[in-house]
């Protein structure tokens, strides 16, 4: 569950720094510029922790502290509290007002993530998952790998690097089966063929069943390497299912 | 009787404007020589804290605008030419000299002189000079990061 955290300091400077702090996890940051703003706030949505700085206008931190501490479903939720005076009496005022921690300014984003961490897990966010491949998908069981009609250098290298990925897809998936659909292809030159021979002895090298589709002038030309020279072309994607 | 003479101001300002700049801003910087007439020409901005107590006085942090900007995009992660509201170039120098000026207040409270922080305020323009009399001491300190230069003043005198 997404942890909730109420960052109430009147600097925007300092509340944007907590919330970047914060970025890399699964985190809600809400921000409020004073104590009432901020009292207001938790009313509506009860945060998990709260990072409070002490001088602020309007109500500072020390009198918002109290408040919550005055009220039965608030008084439990976690304080770390900001302040920008490091001296022994101020440290011992803040120890005393039963905050869980104190962080004194100036920091880094990091070193207050460290100490929310004794306080409250964080969860990593999720990597977002990688955009489909326009040249990859599976079917069935069945990796398929469809060859655009014509290709630039750029376009043959974008499909070589989304090869890898896949092999370690099907790696992972306990996929071996692959067929390449040449029948867009309107273009066959060098660069096609190289990238053919790379994905044929990657599916050699991987144990990878590999099955062609595509035109006789594609076939024709795949028997003039010694790589290809045993593959048969089939018509269809059908036909080609058909001989796995 | 303490003595607010004996206090090492100049140490003091050092230490905290080290800390905050090498901390927030990944900056160094050194002291570079200066006297009370030092003055930031052009366009500037100067954030100040007052403290009160068994001591009075102002701690101000001025720095030119364009040197503004650059302490913005390091303290914020972004882009220099990203960084364009005033408010937010604002806000950097007033939470600069908050830090500068707590780190400052503690070490008066710890040097057995009580007092308590303001919250910051900050003026911006051109060519503007802030004054202050009737002070027991005034240090001036200019502090060099690459080819900028900023200047924290401390002004102080003893209520007790």
């Amino acid at each position: 569950m997404t942890l909730k955290v109420l960052a109430v300091d009147d600097s925007k400077t300092i509340r944007k720094i907590v919330s970047k702090a914060f970025s890399a996890y699964d985190c809600e940051v809400m921000e409020a510029e004073n104590g009432i703003e901020g009292l207001s706030m938790i009313s509506n949505v009860k945060p998990d922790l709260i990072i409070l700085d002490i001088t602020m206008p309007v109500m500072n931190g020390v009198e918002m502290l109290g408040k919550l501490k005055g009220q039965p479903d608030m008084k439990d939720i976690p304080v770390i509290m900001l302040t920008a005076e490091s001296g022994k009496d101020n440290v011992m005022q803040i120890v005393k007002m039963g905050v869980r921690d104190y962080m004194v300014k100036p920091f880094k984003g990091e070193q207050l993530i460290e100490r929310v961490m004794k306080i409250v897990a964080l969860k990593p966010k999720e990597a977002p998952a990688p955009l489909p491949s326009p040249y990859f998908f599976i079917v069935d069981d069945i990796q398929m790998l469809s060859l655009p009609g014509k290709s630039d250098r750029t376009t043959l290298m974008e499909i070589e690097v989304d090869f890898n990925k896949a092999l370690k897809t099907m790696s992972t998936a306990g996929l071996n089966k692959m067929i390449l659909d040449a029948s867009h292809l309107k273009e066959l030159n060098m660069l096609v063929i190289k990238l053919i021979l790379a994905v044929v002895e990657n599916c050699q090298k991987y144990r990878i069943h590999l099955r062609f589709v595509g035109s006789s002038a594609l076939g024709t030309e795949l028997k003039g390497f010694q790589e290809t020279s045993s593959f048969s072309i089939n018509d269809s994607i059908g036909e080609a299912k058909k001989t796995f | 009787m303490k003595d607010i003479n004996k206090l090492d101001l100049k140490g003091f300002c050092t230490n905290s404007v080290r800390s905050v700049f090498h901390t927030m801003l990944s900056m160094d910087v050194s002291v570079s020589e200066t006297n009370s007439s030092t003055e930031l020409s052009g366009s500037k901005v100067v954030g100040c804290v007052s403290f009160t107590g068994d001591v009075i006085g102002n701690i101000c942090v001025h720095v030119s605008k364009q040197f503004a900007r650059v302490m913005t995009s390091a303290m914020l992660s972004m882009e220099l030419d990203e960084v364009e509201d005033d408010e937010e170039i604002n806000d950097v120098i007033g939470e600069v000299s908050n830090m500068v000026g707590g780190d400052i207040k503690s070490k008066l409270c710890d040097a057995g002189f009580p007092c308590v922080l303001s919250i910051p305020n900050v003026t911006s323009g051109s060519d503007f000079k802030i004054e202050a009399k009737g002070w027991m001491r005034h240090e001036r300190i200019a502090f060099k990061h690459q080819d900028q230069l900023s200047m924290i003043d401390v002004f102080i005198k003893s209520v007790v």
